[in-house]
C-alpha cells in the first residue's frame, strides 16, 4: 500500500532543449562538452556575484532561493565546502537523473568553476542508491577530470534522504535522516563550515552561465526572469524537457492531460484544475504568487480520480517519514487514515497539527498536498 | 527583538515538562508533543528559559528570529 505511486526510473526520455539540454546528439563525454562550449574560462567571484544576481538564478531543488545569495554568505566565512545533490529523493523528478546521464559536465562545470572563484578545495556529490545509471554516469565523468578530487557519496533510497541537512549527515558519515538546523548551511554546514549546497540543476545551470555568458543565457526566458527550467513530465516514461521561463503551459502540457487536474511541483506540491493551469506560464514568480509552486519542477497528471491517487500518494509519503519527529511520525500515519476514510474535517486539523513540526518540511509539504486536494475538491463541487 | 521557542524534533521524546513548567505558551498533541502556541513575550522569558533547561531531552530552544526548517530537496 505504502509503494510510491510512481516509481524513481533513471532512464526517462529526454527531450533536445534550447539550454541545458541542447546537443544531446553528442553524447555525455567531455570531448563532445568542450566542442560544443569550449573550454572553461576562469572567473573572479564578484564577476559570478554580479552575474548571478543580474540573471536571478535561483535554486533549482524546490525552494528556488537565491543562489548569488548562498554563494555571497559562504564566501564571507572560511573555507567553504562545496556539495552537488544528485540525490532526487522525489520519485516523480527524473531532471536530476536526466542531467547526471546526458550533461554531466554542465554540472561539473558549474561546480569546479564556482570552487575555483571560492578558492575551495573540498567537493562532495551525492547520488541516489535507486537509481544506478546515475552513480554510473557521474563516475565515467569524474574519471575523465581527474584534476579535481571529488567524493562521491549514496543516499539512501528515501523521499527526505535528498534534503540538505539529510544529505550533509550522510557526508558525515552519519544515518541519512533530516536533523534540526539551527544555522544555514551556507553559514555553518558540514564540520560546520560554510556549505554551498545546491540541486544538480543549480549547478548545470552555473556552468552553462560561464561558458556562454551573461548575454547568451539572458537569451532565453523574460526580462524578469532569464533562463530556463527543466521540467519532468509524469507518464509511463517519464519526460524531461527544458523549458524558456515565460513559457505558456499550453504548449508545454501533453494535449492527452487536457481538462485533468495537474499536480504541480510532485508529491509535496499542489493540484491545479486544469483552466487554471493552462492559459499561465511557467514562471517561479507567477506560480508561486498563484499558491502552486513550480518546486523541482515535478508536472503530475494521473489517470485515476484525483483524490483516490492523493490517498495513495499520503500512504507513501507518511511511510517514508524518517520517523524521528513525534508529529510526523504520528501524524503521517492518521493523515493517511483520514484520506482513507474520506474524513475531510480531520485530514484538514491534521494538516494544520503537522505543518512546522518537523526536522525538515517533510510534514509541511504533505499537508500542501492534502490541502490542495481539499481545495481542488471545493472548487469542484462549487 | 522577540524571541521564540523552537523544538529540536528529532530529539524531542513527548516527555511533556515544557507544557507542565510554560502551559502558556506550550500545549501539548494528541501524541503528547509540545505545540508552541506563541511568541515568548518579556513576562515569560524567566518561564521560558527554565522550560529550556529543564527538558530532560534538551530539545528545546529559546532562539532569537522566527526560523523555517530548510527545504525538503535542495
Amino acid at each position: 500500500m505504502s509503494d510510491s505511486p510512481i516509481r524513481a526510473t533513471d532512464a526517462p526520455r529526454v527531450v533536445e532543449g534550447p539550454g541545458l539540454l541542447s546537443g544531446l546528439g553528442g553524447g555525455p563525454g567531455l570531448a563532445a562538452h568542450r566542442r560544443q562550449y569550449g573550454e572553461l574560462p576562469r572567473v573572479g567571484l564578484d564577476d559570478l556575484l554580479g552575474e548571478l544576481a543580474r540573471l536571478r538564478v535561483r535554486g533549482r531543488g524546490g525552494a528556488g532561493f537565491p543562489f548569488e545569495t548562498k554563494l555571497r554568505t559562504v564566501a564571507a566565512g572560511r573555507r567553504p565546502v562545496l556539495v552537488v545533490n544528485l540525490s532526487e529523493g522525489e520519485p516523480a523528478s527524473a531532471k536530476d537523473c536526466a542531467l547526471a546521464t546526458t550533461r554531466p559536465h554542465l554540472v561539473l562545470d558549474g561546480v569546479h568553476t564556482t570552487a575555483t572563484a571560492l578558492g575551495a578545495r573540498e567537493i562532495h556529490l551525492v547520488v541516489p542508491r535507486e537509481r544506478p545509471r546515475v552513480r554510473a554516469a557521474v563516475r565515467a565523468a569524474l574519471a575523465e577530470r581527474p584534476e579535481r578530487r571529488v567524493t562521491v557519496h549514496t543516499a539512501d533510497a528515501r523521499f527526505v534522504a535528498g534534503q540538505a541537512r539529510a544529505a550533509l549527515e550522510l557526508i558525515a558519515g552519519r544515518p541519512n535522516l533530516p536533523v534540526t538546523s539551527w544555522q544555514p548551511e551556507a553559514v555553518a554546514g558540514h564540520r560546520g563550515r560554510p556549505t554551498l549546497l545546491s540541486n544538480a540543476e543549480t549547478w548545470a545551470q552555473v556552468g552553462r552561465l560561464v561558458l556562454v555568458g551573461e548575454h547568451r543565457y539572458a537569451a532565453l526566458g523574460t526580462t524578469d526572469e532569464p533562463g530556463s527550467t527543466l521540467l519532468t513530465l509524469s507518464g509511463p516514461t517519464p519526460t524531461v524537457v527544458e523549458v524558456p521561463y515565460g513559457t505558456p503551459w499550453r504548449d508545454v502540457l501533453p494535449a492527452s492531460w487536457s481538462g485533468r487536474p495537474v499536480l504541480v511541483g510532485g508529491f509535496h506540491g499542489t493540484w491545479v484544475p486544469w483552466p487554471d493551469l493552462v492559459d499561465g506560464t511557467v514562471s517561479v514568480d507567477a506560480m508561486r504568487a498563484a499558491g502552486a509552486p513550480l518546486g523541482a519542477g515535478v508536472l503530475v497528471c494521473p489517470d485515476e480520480p484525483a483524490a483516490a491517487y492523493t490517498t495513495r500518494v499520503v500512504d507513501y509519503l507518511a511511510a517514508q517519514s524518517a520517523g524521528r519527529c513525534g508529529p510526523c511520525r504520528n501524524g503521517l500515519p492518521a493523515l493517511a487514515s483520514a484520506m482513507r476514510l474520506g474524513d475531510e474535517q480531520r485530514a484538514t486539523e491534521l494538516a494544520a497539527l503537522v505543518t512546522g513540526r518537523g526536522a525538515c518540511t517533510h510534514p509541511d509539504g504533505t499537508a500542501r498536498l492534502v490541502r490542495s486536494l481539499l481545495a481542488l475538491r471545493a472548487e469542484v463541487a462549487s | 527583538m522577540t524571541a521564540r521557542l523552537r523544538v529540536d524534533w528529532p530529539n524531542c521524546r513527548a516527555r511533556g515538562l515544557c507544557h507542565e513548567l510554560l502551559p502558556e505558551l506550550v500545549d501539548l498533541d494528541e501524541w503528547g508533543y509540545p505545540v508552541v502556541t506563541g511568541e515568548v513575550t518579556p513576562d515569560l522569558v524567566a518561564d521560558a528559559r527554565a522550560a529550556v533547561r529543564m527538558c530532560p531531552r534538551l530539545a528545546l530552544r529559546l532562539v532569537a528570529q522566527p526560523s523555517r526548517p530548510s527545504s525538503a530537496a535542495t
